[in-house]
């Protein structure tokens, strides 16, 4: 009898949980988006002889059943403490955390890819730049990897054998170092990128290499977003971590920039605020993903144009550099192939910035 | 639908139970409603992963069904004979078509230099388990060990039944025909079902499917070392024995709330001292149904040494194929075949220290799971050169220590996990403390299990396709 109350006692306590969370996940409530995850979740699909037959409605409610189970991202955590801290596990997801930051495990170099993201600016190279008297720079921003990966025991990417592929697979173009102008404390906690308030000396060596005036602390205002920022690792390593604040760099003379956006017609301002609004705060700078962007300079005191090849770690750059250029044409070939280039742009001698992040660089087929 | 999913875990697993005792509850002297809610869940569970096979499964179990009554009814031994006969050539036709046409196939046109065209035939889940148990069934019908079943539902329940439907154990139908016209569920069958299946469901979760993940970020690395080899072999050892064996204790558990009692399927295999001893240890249900429907009908060990020798190798090579329709797995077959009859034939190793013995056990399970989890006989020759430092690999690379550091708590845990030491260290608990901890550590087991089923999507079963 006194087993017998055991056992049943013992069943009760477990069934409770159990049938506690199937009930919630049946009638509880349903979830739009994940914010940590900056995605929409899946709702329940819809029940026909075809999806059925087919077996994606199968699929479907697989991937439904995961995205609005109860208390998703406390389980998303519970998982991440257990693994990362119980298991000893030395990422989450590929993500690990050093020192409060969370960083990628970027590791091995892949050559492929560097050699294929060479040959893309090759062929802009041969295409626009050969002819057209242009000063052409490249460089490459860190990834946090950079300063976190080795000092804290994580394999660390071969950078150096990156910036060699770089320098001698351009040789018309001259190679700018930032990485001694940055530290791991220059990028967020929670996402891949930069911290644009941390950049002047990395831009001020860039404006050096280009031979314009240099950014000075004292002509900008760091000024705050309002909104906690969850930055692309927060979602990704699912560990429980602060949020931040991004602060961009604001001036009167960026106040009267005006930046037009080739894909839908418009003008914006170089810090976008109706970005603010979105999944990704970052895209307060320079609205964003863009194939293709001018900013215009009307204070400049000279006629200079640049013209930078970059990706996202270019957007919160781009405006530390427009000070010493009337114009500066933004291009990102991830989507725009760069044959259509010429379409748009007319290379007359401008200078000219290569700016890709090793992130990028390492993992380059979505450059075209 | 895997046991290691949120639709199994909280939508099929709990309306299928509350229908199940609601029927119970509704009908409590009859068996048959029971068994109609097991059939029909257990189909919609089959159809779930496999639409399109279902209609298969409902041809075995009528075929099979008919096969049983049909022996049953004939008088005459030369009738039931013939019907015996078609109902494992109908196993075997099934098994053929399905699973291994496409190998048989390919390896004549390899041998033959012909293009005679594949079938490319999805392989139906859990067709070795079903058709074997389907196959076992007529044949203890045939040898009168069993009567035949006369009611189809329950028939259909048996062999649809969908715990151990898609990975085993192989259950035969003498072990469960009484089950089937009488059960219940007691409340201690309800709390250590529960508790056999949540212990399976971590051993999967947590154990299997870390070890899983490592397997293949070494499939994946640019960057192996002759460590990293042995590392991949010992992390599928691993992998492998958490994967099936957490299968196991899952379809036992589930089994056992619905009033079943399932044979054991593994007994702390990388424990063993011989490989003798490892067989009977790993995958028992299906060693037992070689033994008792192919080793001993061929003659088992009383006949002729080359006789004996040949029922070893074929018993051995369809214990290899059974596991995959490939070379390797025949190789793999083949090599434990060679290793018992070593073990037969030379005495003297029993003798060794036990160290030794042990030390001998677990080389050969790791090489052979090196061999069994390999593509194809291009990558097994790759992955033993890497092993034997004949692939030009240094000893050790970045990447080889990362993992280490960052999967020592997980094979530590593992290879004590392997062993009853987890059971017996609870077994010294005081009563009082177990009766709160046990429960409260399951409950801790379905909390993080569902968090990694939530976080992740790398959650295949190895035995899914067996």
């Amino acid at each position: 009898m006194k087993e017998n109350r055991k056992y049943l006692l013992g069943a009760a306590a477990v069934l409770v949980v159990w049938l506690g969370l199937a009930l919630f996940a049946w009638f509880g409530p349903k979830q739009e988006v994940s914010v940590s995850e900056r995605r929409k979740l899946d709702q329940m699909p819809a029940l026909t002889a075809e999806n059925v037959l087919s077996g994606s409605f199968m699929t479907d409610f697989e991937s439904y059943s995961l995205d609005q189970f109860p208390l998703r991202d406390q389980f998303r955590q519970l998982k991440a403490l257990f693994h990362y801290y119980c298991l000893g596990q030395k990422d989450n997801n590929g993500i690990y955390i050093a020192g409060g930051y969370a960083a990628k495990v970027e590791y091995p170099l892949d050559e492929k890819s560097v050699n294929y993201a060479v040959s893309r600016f090759q062929n802009v190279y041969d295409t626009y730049l050969k002819d057209s008297g242009s000063k052409i720079y490249v460089t490459m921003a860190p990834d946090k990897g950079f300063y976190l990966a080795q000092a804290n025991g994580y394999p660390a990417m071969d950078y150096a054998a990156m910036e060699e592929k770089i320098t001698s697979g351009l040789p018309w173009a001259s190679y700018v170092d930032v990485t001694p102008y940055l530290s791991g404390t220059d990028y967020y906690r929670t996402d891949t990128h930069w911290r644009q308030e941390r950049l002047l000396p990395a831009a001020g060596a860039l404006c050096r290499a280009l031979g314009v005036p240099e950014p000075k602390e004292g002509d900008y205002t760091p000024t705050a977003v309002e909104k906690p920022f969850y930055g692309v690792y927060y979602g990704q390593a699912a560990l429980p971590m602060e949020p931040e604040t991004i602060y961009y760099l604001q001036s009167d003379l960026l106040r009267d920039c005006t930046v037009f956006n080739y894909e839908n017609n418009k003008k914006t301002q170089v810090y976008d605020l109706d970005k603010l609004d979105s999944r990704d705060l970052y895209d307060v700078f320079l609205s964003g993903a863009a194939a293709l962007l001018t900013i215009e300079n009307p204070n400049a005191d000279t006629d200079r144009e640049l013209i930078v090849f970059r990706d996202s770690f270019g957007s919160s750059m781009v405006p530390l550099l427009v000070q010493g250029y009337k114009t500066v044409t933004v291009v990102d070939i991830r989507y725009l192939m760069s044959s259509y280039l010429g379409n748009f742009i007319d290379f007359h001698g401008q200078d000219v910035l290569f700016l890709y992040s090793s992130l990028i660089l390492n993992s380059s087929s979505t450059l075209k | 639908m895997l046991f290691s999913s949120v639709p199994f875990l909280f939508y099929f697993a709990v309306a299928t139970a509350l229908a199940y005792f609601l029927v119970a509850l509704l009908t409590p002297r009859h068996m048959l409603p029971r068994n109609a809610v097991l059939l029909l869940s257990s189909l919609f569970f089959y159809g779930w992963g496999e639409p399109k096979y279902l209609a298969l499964m409902v041809f075995s179990i009528l075929a099979f069904y008919g096969y049983g009554l049909a022996i049953s009814f004939s008088k005459s031994k030369k009738v039931k004979k013939l019907w015996l006969i078609l109902s494992v050539v109908t196993g075997v036709a099934l098994l053929g078509v399905f699973k291994y046409a496409d190998f048989f196939v390919s390896s004549f046109n390899a041998a033959t230099g012909l293009a005679v065209p594949l079938l490319h035939l999805a392989l139906p889940i859990g067709i070795s388990f079903y058709t074997f148990q389907c196959m076992s069934y007529v044949v203890d019908v045939y040898r009168g060990q069993v009567e035949a079943q006369k009611n189809p539902i329950s028939f259909g329940a048996y062999v649809s039944f969908f715990p151990q439907l898609i990975a085993g154990p192989i259950v035969r139908y003498v072990d469960i025909a009484q089950e089937l016209k009488e059960r219940s569920t007691h409340a201690s069958d309800l709390y250590l079902g529960l508790r056999r299946f949540l212990t399976g469901l971590a051993k999967k979760v947590l154990l299997a499917n870390q070890f899983g993940e490592l397997t293949a970020l070494f499939r994946a690395s640019g960057e192996k070392s002759l460590v990293f080899y042995w590392v991949y072999a010992i992390a599928f050892t691993l992998h492998i024995y958490f994967d099936f064996s957490g299968y196991s204790d899952m379809a036992i558990g589930l089994g056992r709330i619905f009033g079943f009692r399932f044979p054991e399927n593994f007994n702390y295999p990388y424990l063993s001292k011989s490989v003798t001893e490892f067989w009977r240890r790993w995958h028992m249900t299906l060693g037992g149904w070689f033994r008792d429907y192919v080793y001993i009908p061929l003659g088992g060990n009383r006949v002729g040494k080359f006789r004996w020798v040949l029922n070893i190798l074929a018993v051995w090579m369809l214990t290899g194929l059974w596991h995959g329709a490939a070379w390797n797995f025949v190789l793999w077959g083949l090599l434990f075949a060679a290793l018992l009859l070593l073990e037969k034939w030379v005495p003297a190793l029993q003798k060794l220290p036990k160290v030794l013995r042990h030390g001998y056990v677990l080389l050969a399970v790791v090489l052979s799971f090196v061999l069994f989890n390999a593509n194809d006989m291009a990558q097994a020759g790759q992955d033993f050169a890497g092993l034997f430092g004949l692939a030009g690999l240094p000893l050790l690379s970045t990447q080889t220590v990362y993992y280490l550091q960052s999967y020592l708590v997980l094979f530590i845990l593992g290879f004590v996990g392997a062993t009853p030491l987890p059971r017996m260290l609870e077994q010294k608990l005081p009563e009082k403390v177990r009766a709160v901890l046990e429960p409260a550590g399951l409950i801790v087991l379905l909390l993080l299990c569902s968090g990694y089923l939530v976080d992740g999507s790398y959650n295949p079963f190895l035995y899914f396709r067996f």
